[in-house]
């Protein structure tokens, strides 16, 4: 911790650069190259409690449930801390069901209607943000924010009780609409209409960070090229398309980038709603190795699952992850 | 209640010489097993939702402490994940001592090995448990958890809709049963039944009742059963009860748990252990005396329906580095004093024929032991306790059923899952 505030102090003040150098134990030819090496150490120093941090909560479980993939895992095993090495068994008995590529099929489509459903209504909230007055706009922010800030177990029993078979406002309302054949119609029955039911609550959790990031977007466009371009003739979509849109495009990237991956990793909701249910049709991945693995208590089985959930995700934003790196090399 | 701590400090007192005498029972952890070598120490004891009565954990508790020094922890578990649960507990260095084992999945523990062998103690206080209870705690021929009791389900209702459906009776063929839901529901503006579907332990009494079973040998290995015809008929059975019931199809008795439903005082009957009667009261306590009993009847007058026969066992964790003490634990809890008051608050089948005459007198066990005369378990075999993971394959061909599938589609659908699951290496 001094190292770090005296590397910032020296930065700012050369006058006192001299000070807490100490005398030269070392050597009087090394004391010139002192100051610039810890200088240049000092940005590694200020990543250290992060890196530390990612290697020991996601580094060191990620390692250990990489071995555990390749372990005949049961609770016998478990219970008995037996360690029972079987190569790559586990991969080769998820590779070569059916059930593990249905379900990779459904996660890649539901992430697509999910992700796609998010940014079109989150990037029209976030217009509208920036063209509502200030009361509404701070109307709407607060609703947005709550919507986010919103426990995921909480967001998930309301929608529970929203779609709720014989109690359920939802039910209650189409019915009162004079849908009476809703009156008990079971949401959670069907593999589409259980879908349904996660995907509004997983697009309505996610629309605020999208809206809410276009409107900040929208904030850095100088009003300036609006006025240019209505000088130049250009109409509302014109000058939408010319102008607005290209400010938006970083944005709009880099959050389909997150939403893709948060919704690709959704466990939360998809288990809480129905557990994957009815007959395991609403499992995506990870829903899927939590069933394998700790469900059904074929832990190495389902550390081999998730470990090829990883991949999957990363085969899926390959695209966009080049995208990112190849901008960072031309920033640079 | 000073009779009671009189009665208790009786026990106890025996108990001490009763154990002194057989102090030589092999070297436990516990070296000078006397009363005062477990102070300060603590026993943690695992129990189901429902199994323990206050009253009767306040009289064990304090016989407990006054026979050992030591303290006692009851700790609450719910059947839903329980054996994830259990799992992880055993793994773990400092695991619960103590834990209630549902009957039907004790043998998968067993096979585990992280349940304490306690032949010793079933020479000690074991020679008289009824045999077909102590059974599923036989594996490879030692004993590895203790009898405690076993229940099964009765029919639940409510006086008050029935009488004023004019209904004088209750039913005694399963005929009579379904014309009386039938007036209820022609009567009544109540729900005749709440039967959800997915109540796969009444399910199973039913395939029982038909003489089928959910898996049957093939080989050396089991395998489903669900296209026997037999198990077809005992699912139309079913199916006609839920035809009464507009309760959800994809859904257990315990989501939402039926007797909060039933305590609304708007559902002529459910099926329920008898314990659930509690929960309704502690609901709503204006149900309690409408609540009624019957024994769930059967295709004849002359034989009730049969049932699944749920029991559960007190275990010994193999991790628990108390095993002297909770062998103490389980002599408290399984004399007959004990035991014999758990049967009659409780009113469940103890763990030995000799206290039965501690359900006289009580209705819900009154209604229950002539269905436990032909009651069964699901096979008592390690593999099957896999099965009984969530998605229970079980619960989707019942509610594929329900749905309208034919039985035959419905066991199709799956089989599959079923015969991985029994397939599944320890």
């Amino acid at each position: 911790m001094s190292v770090q505030t005296r590397g910032t102090d020296t930065a700012g003040e050369p006058a006192v650069r001299k000070a807490p150098v100490p005398a030269p134990p070392r050597g009087g030819d090394r004391t010139p190259g002192a100051p610039s090496r810890r200088h240049a150490a000092a940005p590694y120093l200020l990543l250290l409690p992060a890196l530390l941090a990612t290697v020991v909560l996601l580094g060191w479980p990620l390692v250990k449930n990489g071995l555990l993939s390749f372990q005949n895992l049961n609770p016998r095993q478990l219970i008995q801390h037996l360690t029972e090495w079987n190569g790559v068994d586990n991969y080769r008995e998820v590779l070569t069901g059916q059930d593990f590529w249905h379900v990779v099929e459904r996660t890649v489509v539901f992430t697509a209607v999910n992700v796609v459903l998010i940014m079109a209504v989150g990037t029209l909230v976030g217009l509208l943000l920036a063209r509502l007055g200030k009361r509404m706009r701070l109307l709407l922010m607060v609703g947005l924010v709550l919507a986010w800030a919103m426990p995921y177990v909480a967001a998930t029993t309301v929608y529970q009780w929203l779609f709720a078979q014989r109690f359920g406002v939802v039910n209650w309302v189409l019915d009162r609409l004079g849908w009476h054949s809703m009156a008990d119609y079971n949401w959670l029955g069907t593999q589409t209409s259980t879908y349904f039911v996660i995907i509004l609550l997983l697009v309505w959790q996610s629309v605020p960070f999208v809206a809410i990031n276009l409107y900040a977007a929208t904030t850095t466009i100088p009003k300036e090229l609006y006025e240019a371009a209505s000088l130049d003739g250009a109409g509302g979509w014109k000058s939408f398309t010319s102008v607005t849109l290209p400010f938006l495009r970083p944005f709009l990237y880099a959050t389909t980038f997150l939403e893709v991956i948060w919704i690709f990793k959704a466990f939360t909701q998809v288990f809480a709603i129905n557990e994957g249910g009815p007959d395991r049709l609403t499992e995506t991945l990870p829903v899927y190795a939590y069933v394998e693995g700790v469900g059904n208590q074929h832990f190495g089985v389902g550390a081999a699952i998730s470990f090829l959930t990883i991949v999957a995700l990363l085969v899926i934003t390959s695209y966009y992850l080049r995208m990112v790196l190849k901008q960072e090399e031309d920033e640079l | 209640m000073k009779r009671k701590l009189a009665a208790a400090i009786v026990i106890a007192g025996m108990m001490v010489s009763v154990s002194a005498c057989g102090g030589d029972d092999g070297d436990d952890s516990g070296k000078n097993a006397g009363p005062d070598s477990f102070k300060g120490q603590t026993l943690t004891v695992w129990a189901m939702d429902g199994s323990t009565p206050d009253q009767w954990v306040k009289d064990v508790t304090a016989a407990f402490e006054k026979k050992t020094g030591a303290k006692l922890k009851f700790e609450t578990q719910k059947w839903d994940g329980i054996q994830q649960k259990i799992t992880t507990a055993l793994s773990e260095s400092n695991p619960p001592d103590v834990l209630e084992v549902g009957n039907t999945q004790t043998p998968a523990y067993a096979a585990t090995g992280g349940l304490a062998d306690l032949s010793d103690l079933k020479q000690q206080i074991g020679t008289d448990w009824t045999p077909s209870v102590s059974q599923s705690s036989v594996y490879e021929g030692k004993q590895y958890a203790a009898p405690w009791y076993f229940a099964n389900r009765v029919v639940i209702y409510n006086k008050k809709i029935w009488a004023k459906a004019g209904i004088k009776d209750t039913p005694k063929t399963r005929d009579e049963f379904f014309k009386d839901l039938d007036t209820i529901g022609k009567k009544t503006d109540a729900e005749p039944i709440y039967l959800p579907g997915q109540n796969w332990y009444f399910f199973d009494g039913l395939t029982i009742g038909q003489g089928a079973d959910l898996v049957k040998k093939d080989g050396d290995k089991y395998v489903s059963n669900l296209a026997d015809a037999k198990v077809a008929k005992a699912m139309e059975i079913y199916k006609k009860y839920a035809s009464y019931s507009k309760a959800p199809k994809d859904k257990d008795e315990a989501t939402p748990q039926q007797a909060e439903i039933f305590a609304k005082g708007k559902t002529g009957a459910f099926i329920g252990m008898g314990w659930e009667a509690g929960t309704a009261v502690q609901a709503n306590k204006a149900i309690e005396k409408d609540l009624g009993y019957f024994t769930i009847p059967g295709e004849t007058a002359d034989k009730p329906e049969s049932v699944f026969l749920g029991g559960s066992n007190l275990a010994v964790a193999q991790g628990s580095k108390k095993q002297a003490l909770a062998e103490e634990f389980l002599k408290i809890a399984l004399s007959d004093q004990y035991e014999g008051e758990l049967a009659k608050l409780n009113g469940v089948i103890p763990n030995k024929k000799s206290l039965e005459t501690n359900l006289k007198g009580n209705a819900v066990a009154e209604a229950a032991a002539p269905g436990a005369a032909v009651g069964g378990t699901t096979p008592l075999i390690p593999e099957w306790g896999a099965v009984e993971n969530a998605p229970n394959p079980i619960k989707s061909y019942m509610t594929a059923v329900l749905n309208g599938k034919s039985p035959a589609d419905a066991a199709k659908q799956v089989e599959g899952e079923i015969n991985k699951r029994l397939a599944q290496q320890n």
